[in-house]
């Protein structure tokens, strides 16, 4: 059980929608200017967080190793993650990844009617059967998840698109169409905004891994039962749909981020972020 | 639990599908640009058949070559293209960037990381012969499409039996995306890019000319 202190006007609650326009701003189209840092124009080059760590059939130990050099913003990146998710949960993916955030603020355009529920999907056997194949497909040589469907791939050229033909271009081909519609149906459509981040984002499912493994050790999103009445407020707002109730709120932290919207609905501040008790 | 495992097993049954499955109209290249010749990591293989491809093709320069190099699509039919780079939409001069200009790479360094993206709008080529369809070329129709042919020989082999020959009218063969350095005419990255289909890579030989 948490010690309940609420952090409801904390500066990461209070700002979380600056903090992810913010990150936008840095990492995509038109400014682009951490990718301009290294000579990258988007997340495809050497901030690639996802190629790095699939091994293909055929491969030797040194081309593996020379994928780590290739994208060694996106090894930097991914390390970073994990690590700061052991200790402070999710919160490269609730407040700084630009691509979910991107998604999740388009999310918020579109009217309620619109919008697609997944919470009926449970999210973290469907994003492990993900992962699996992710790693192992290429690994026995079956073919690749890796690139083909990527959101960190298209987002970025959803914003160059505008101005460049080189971004156009990614969307003049089957794989580019296809991917569009994953970042449409299951981001701008899809109720609270992050089902892909939820179901298909392999870093995202490596990080929930980390968020566990931390979970009695780092800060998370944390019920203090007996506070909770099981008014199942928090479970309607929770974008990745982590949140079940029964005799009181209990958080799935496989699928959990730190991004607040359920403290801050708890009529009776039984969440909080913050250290076990 | 049960529903967990079924879940599971549905997002590996579907996952699978779509990482064989490839899609034929794009592909991508990584190479290395050096001065003495560099090479794609592996081929591009595109199928045959469709109006339009797109290759992505990124390489990195590797010391000591620095310069101007051409980029060409080449092969034995011409094929219309147009090439883009890959850039900053604002470029704030934090790092050296290559220009793209005229066909040309200019200002290549040293460690200088590329991004190219090559759009390709192959001829339609008689299903016969493999040959790419010019004006003046015979026409025939067959369930809907319509096929050329070079001259009456495959015009008549393609009459004797068509269903052999159906869909086979997309253009085959082996090309290459040519890095040639402007100064020494020496090339300095190939990418090869084979289109392949019905009837195999390359297989305008059924009929000889």
């Amino acid at each position: 059980m948490a010690t309940n202190t609420s952090t409801k006007g904390s500066f990461w609650s209070r700002y979380r929608t600056w903090i992810i326009v913010a990150g936008i701003v840095l990492f995509l189209p038109p400014l682009s200017l951490l990718f301009q840092m290294t000579a990258d124009s988007n997340f495809c080059g050497s901030w690639c967080p996802r190629m790095f760590f699939t091994w293909r059939k055929g491969m030797s130990i040194h081309e593996f190793l020379l994928g780590f050099l290739r994208s060694y913003m996106g090894v930097a990146l991914v390390v970073g993650i994990l690590a700061s998710t052991f200790f402070l949960g999710r919160a490269w993916c609730s407040h700084l990844c630009p691509i979910g955030g991107t998604m999740e603020l388009g999310s918020r355009i579109v009217p309620r009617w619109l919008k697609i529920d997944f919470s009926s999907i449970p999210a973290s056997p469907f994003r492990y059967g993900y992962l699996a194949v992710y790693l192992i497909a290429s690994a026995v040589g079956l073919g690749s998840l890796c690139c083909n469907y990527c959101n960190f791939a298209t987002v970025p050229r959803v914003f160059g698109a505008a101005f460049l033909d080189a971004d156009l271009m990614y969307f003049l081909r089957t794989a580019g169409l296809i991917n569009l519609g994953l970042v449409v149906v299951l981001g701008f459509l899809s109720k609270g905004g992050r089902a892909y981040c939820n179901l298909l984002c392999p870093v995202g499912a490596l990080d929930a891994l980390s968020n566990r493994l931390g979970l009695r050790f780092g800060r998370k999103m944390r019920v203090d039962a007996a506070q909770c009445d099981s008014c199942g407020a928090c479970s309607k707002v929770c974008p990745t749909w982590s949140i079940s109730v029964h005799s009181a709120a209990t958080i799935d932290h496989l699928s959990c981020m730190p991004c607040r919207q359920c403290e801050k609905v708890c009529p009776k501040n039984a969440i909080a972020y913050g250290r076990p008790a | 639990m049960t529903k967990k495992i079924v879940v599971f097993l549905v997002a590996v049954g579907i996952s699978l599908v779509a990482a064989v499955h490839r899609w034929d109209d794009s592909g991508h290249a990584i190479g290395l640009i050096k001065a003495k010749g560099g090479e794609a990591r592996h081929p591009v293989s595109l199928g045959s058949g469709n109006d339009r491809y797109m290759l992505i093709a990124t390489a990195a320069v590797v010391p000591p070559y620095s310069g101007n190099a051409r980029v060409e699509l080449k092969g034995e039919t011409q094929i219309p293209y147009t090439i883009d780079v890959a850039r900053p939409v604002v470029d704030l001069g934090i790092r050296h960037l290559p220009r793209f200009s005229d066909g040309t790479l200019h200002d290549l360094r040293p460690h200088d990381r590329v991004a190219l993206w090559v759009k390709m709008n192959p001829p339609k080529a008689d299903p016969v012969c493999g040959m790419a369809c010019e004006e003046g070329y015979e026409r025939a129709d067959y369930r809907g499409k319509t096929y050329c042919f070079c001259g009456e020989g495959c015009r008549k082999a393609f009459e004797q039996d068509p269903e052999k020959y159906r869909d086979r009218d997309g253009l085959r063969g082996n090309y290459t995306l040519a890095f040639t350095d402007t100064k020494t005419g020496r090339p300095v990255l190939n990418v090869p890019i084979r289109f392949t289909g019905k009837g195999g890579t390359g297989d305008g030989n059924e009929h000889q000319h």
